[in-house]
């Protein structure tokens, strides 16, 4: 059953066309990987989704729900929980504080947030001795962990996770997927927006490969492995790895 | 001594009613990124309210210092919608002047109504004040120093203890993240500028029965306090009534002991050492440091 489901999305910031008319559909407890090259088009997707982008044309619906001329904060409420590119966690307030507001788009108890908290942190261990700590304090693969913390306190309908690997140690990176493997199991919605292709598609159901704005290819993991327009242009020397 | 403490006990009085309308300053700054320059003007329509309600409509002091705290809340929200949300896309300086615009208005719609003399307003208690020890503590200056001191604890609770207040920290950290969090950014900023309206309302208000009412009343009160900004740290709050209290105790001291013309000299020549010696303020980060 399709839950996210995006046709002929088009997006621009002032002249420029940053999408030019692509479909993209997410099913219930699916991870899907978004991959393309830098300025292909992928964080914009993720952002439009989000009604970050301010010109947007087609459809996005959730669940039947057209999610466009809708505020950000309408969006979130809807159940689409957003980890940005760059981890943005809050530097002033502490890890806690930070995964709590991750739940700011329902209504739930304290005693509710307090052992929902402890879940996040079972799942992230090193972020239970990090509970009060500020943020801007942390490394860049425990900010992701928080981000990540955060967008699942949301109780989302689907996550849209943005280079979640971008600027992080090699050894990190495999800690963060293994974390994105373990928010499969919880049956998770995921879209994955990643240039590290290797990884994505090593976590990922399905993939889709972007390319200046357009839909290049999609498909399941092992057929864009073997596309050789989609190994020679985006997982080349990652694919043998 | 004794005199030394006495002008110690009055410079607190006068910083903490520059630390309140700092605060003011700093919410804004850290919420909306809003420089306000009609922070001061706040200060003035809140005493003027008070003058509406005790003097012309004869209602209670104390009612009457609510309903005008209650009232700038409200109009600190009307006055984020006429000078911040239009232009709230183009940048700091738009809305910056907008704010001197909306100061120079406000200036001039009050006098437009109450004329140039000064009104009067009673103190908040009838006793003139206490003795402890060798310092005559004034009443008036007492209150403001107590109602002061309550302001910063009721906020640091508020902020720090509450879910609303770590919406809005989040809010001034980073309003994209908190939108997408689902945080009402928009209901968080109304919200920032209501208090910070109230609260320099209330500085109004607290200072009225000592400076008199008057439409000049807010500008001087507001280029101080926005001094204590730069003195404590931009945009810091600890800094923020640190450097209003600083701000106070060294125009009172240099009044006493070296000239009364130049009080406010005082308070400028302190600015400009800091910039010259310690930009950053207090408790604030040097830019070089942010890049």
């Amino acid at each position: 059953m399709k839950l996210l489901e995006i046709k002929d999305l088009r997006a621009r910031y002032g002249a420029g066309e940053v999408l030019k008319g692509f479909d993209l559909s997410v099913d219930q407890g699916e991870i899907v990987a978004l991959l393309g090259a830098n300025g292909a088009g992928k964080s914009t997707t993720l952002r439009a989704i989000s009604g970050l982008v301010p010109h947007v044309a087609g459809s996005i619906t959730l669940d039947g729900k057209s999610l466009l001329g809708q505020t950000t904060e309408a969006i979130a409420r809807l159940g689409v929980s957003h980890v940005p590119e760059g981890r943005r966690v809050f530097p002033g307030l502490t890890v806690r504080e930070n995964v709590i507001l991750g739940a700011s788009n329902r209504r739930i108890s304290g005693a509710d947030t307090k052992r929902e908290v402890d879940q996040k942190f079972d799942l992230f261990p090193d972020l239970r001795r990090l509970a009060d700590v500020l943020g801007w304090t942390l490394s860049g693969g425990q900010l992701q962990m928080v981000a990540i913390a955060r967008g699942l306190m949301a109780n989302p309908r689907v996550l849209l996770l943005d280079e979640p690997s971008l600027g992080l140690a090699p050894l990190i990176v495999q800690q963060v997927f293994k974390v994105i493997g373990e928010i499969r199991k919880l049956g998770t919605t995921v879209l994955l927006v990643e240039q590290n292709a290797h990884m994505a598609l090593s976590v990922a159901d399905r993939g889709y490969v972007l390319e200046t704005g357009n839909l290049l290819v999609q498909g399941k993991p092992d057929e864009l492995w073997n596309d050789p327009q989609v190994r020679a242009a985006y997982l080349g020397g990652m694919a043998a790895g | 001594m004794a005199t030394f403490l006495q002008l110690l006990f009055t410079g607190l009085g006068i910083g903490a009613i520059y630390a309140l309308v700092a605060l003011g300053f700093v919410l804004l700054i850290r919420a909306a990124s809003v420089v306000n320059f009609a922070q001061g003007q706040f200060s003035m329509v809140g005493a003027y309210l008070l003058v509406v309600g005790f003097n012309v409509l004869g209602l209670p002091y104390y009612l009457s210092m609510f309903l005008s705290v209650v009232l700038m809340a409200g109009f600190g929200v009307l006055f984020a919608g006429a000078t911040y949300w239009p232009l709230r896309h183009r940048g700091g300086l738009p809305v910056i002047i907008s704010t001197i615009g909306a100061s120079i208005f406000l200036e001039n719609i009050v006098l437009f109504l109450y004329g140039p003399s000064p009104e009067v307003l009673p103190g908040l208690f009838d006793s003139p004040g206490i003795q402890v020890g060798p310092v005559f503590m004034d009443s008036q200056y007492l209150s403001i120093l107590v109602a002061s001191t309550i302001l910063v604890i009721l906020q640091y609770l508020i902020f720090e203890k509450t879910l609303l207040g770590k919406k809005l920290q989040a809010t001034s950290q980073d309003k994209e993240m908190a939108s997408l969090l689902g945080i009402p950014v928009v209901a968080m900023i109304l919200i920032t500028f209501g208090y910070s309206a109230a609260l320099g309302g209330l500085a109004g208000m607290l200072v009225a029965p000592v400076l008199f009412v008057s439409v000049g009343m807010g500008g001087l009160i507001a280029l101080k306090a926005f001094a204590a900004n730069i003195i404590g740290g931009y945009g810091s709050i600890p800094g923020a009534i640190l450097g209003g209290l600083l701000l106070g105790v060294a125009e009172t001291l240099g009044a006493s002991y070296i000239s009364v013309p130049y009080k406010d000299a005082f308070a400028f020549a302190m600015l400009l050492m800091f910039l010259m010696v310690r930009p950053q303020g207090l408790f604030g980060e040097k830019i070089s440091e942010k890049a």
